[in-house]
């Protein structure tokens, strides 16, 4: 049986964060999955990134010339954004593969954050 | 205004890469580091690297070195002090972190805490900081590269850091010390992850301004002829 979906006032306030991925080898996205709880739990420890509520809503990948070049929303509660953001700077390497995640902005909706900086 | 006192630099071409990377993810001035040996080499295109992009991010080089000897410290920073804009030095040899301190013509003390078990700085050369203008700068590239307890006791030396310049109110100069595009992060993220370890919104923006207070400064240091006495053209 499934459960009844809580009223709004219950629900959790949740921002989306978009990432700019640069990496040496190819990800997929639940290898991306597995870095953004990686390094938020490496960063935060376990029981502050209880708080985090992750989950990635968005993965794509973008022609570059040079290197494997991706983007990504991720879900995130209201409040944590900037804890998020900190523990995805400090991601330095993958599988002994350089990576870089940067944050291009924050959003209040998937679709907001899709039109205002996502590359089409 | 956003500005990077200390990304490596290398060739021409790599260079322009790690401009335009840096240029996309908001920076508007990045300095460019060489040893003294590669220095001159690099000033050979130094113009040709601020025409390729016309205003839109201005770049800068720094001579960044680490000197054996306080005698070294001297000699190099007096032959080079007329040809850079800012002359980094790389501490965490005690003697050489006072050396630096004490010395008017240099303008950073880079990672005073390098090798060290701790931040290099105490109150004295705090003061001195503080005396001849030296500013401390803590690199983004240390937490970066590192993982684990190293991660946590350069945060610790951070936080030290923290606690002398509130206090004494030194200069404190924030950068990348990226050395590809991968090192390479948006302002925001870096105030952010200071913001984490325990610096202030309001100091992130102060270090930013100390940078540019700091390129200001050098590019008048021909006619600075005391503390505080400036020669300026027959304006009147």
């Amino acid at each position: 049986m499934k459960l009844k979906v809580l009223p709004p006032t219950l629900r959790k306030n949740n921002h989306y964060i978009v990432v700019d991925i640069y990496s040496q080898c190819e990800i997929t996205k639940n290898e991306f999955i597995s870095i953004v709880w990686d390094g938020c739990i490496r960063y935060f420890g376990e029981c502050h990134t209880a708080n985090f509520n992750l989950w990635i809503m968005r993965f794509q990948q973008i022609e570059h010339d040079s290197l494997k070049y991706y983007q990504s929303v991720i879900r995130c509660q209201r409040g944590f954004e900037d804890d998020l953001r900190v523990a995805l700077t400090c991601v330095n390497n993958y599988k002994h593969d350089r990576i870089s995640i940067i944050t291009i902005g924050i959003s209040g909706t998937i679709k907001s954050a899709v039109n205002k900086f996502f590359v089409k | 205004m956003f500005l990077d006192l200390n990304i490596k630099g290398q060739d021409f071409d790599k260079n322009i890469e790690m401009a335009n990377h840096s240029k996309k993810y908001g920076w508007n001035h990045i300095n460019f580091s060489y040893n003294p040996n590669d220095f001159k080499e690099a000033l050979k295109f130094k113009k040709e690297l601020n025409s390729y992009f016309d205003g839109t991010i201005t770049i800068d080089y720094t001579l960044e070195f680490k000197p054996k000897n306080q005698n070294e410290l001297v000699k190099i920073t007096k032959k080079f002090r007329d040809k850079c804009n800012c002359i980094t030095i790389t501490g965490g040899d005690l003697k050489i972190n006072r050396a630096c301190c004490e010395n008017i013509k240099v303008d950073v003390l880079s990672r005073p805490y390098l090798k060290r078990f701790d931040s290099g700085l105490n109150h004295v050369l705090a003061k001195e900081a503080v005396n001849n203008n030296v500013a401390i700068e803590l690199s983004f590239n240390d937490i970066l590269n590192s993982y684990l307890s190293y991660r946590s006791k350069i945060i610790a030396n951070f936080k030290d850091i923290y606690t002398l310049y509130r206090k004494f109110d030194f200069p404190l100069v924030l950068s990348s010390r990226s050395k590809s595009i991968f090192d390479i992060k948006s302002p925001y993220d870096l105030l952010y992850f200071f913001k984490s370890t325990g610096l202030s919104e309001d100091d992130f923006f102060k270090s930013q301004k100390t940078s540019q207070d700091i390129l200001e400064f050098n590019k008048n240091r021909k006619n600075m002829i005391l503390k505080g006495v400036r020669r300026i053209d027959n304006e009147a």
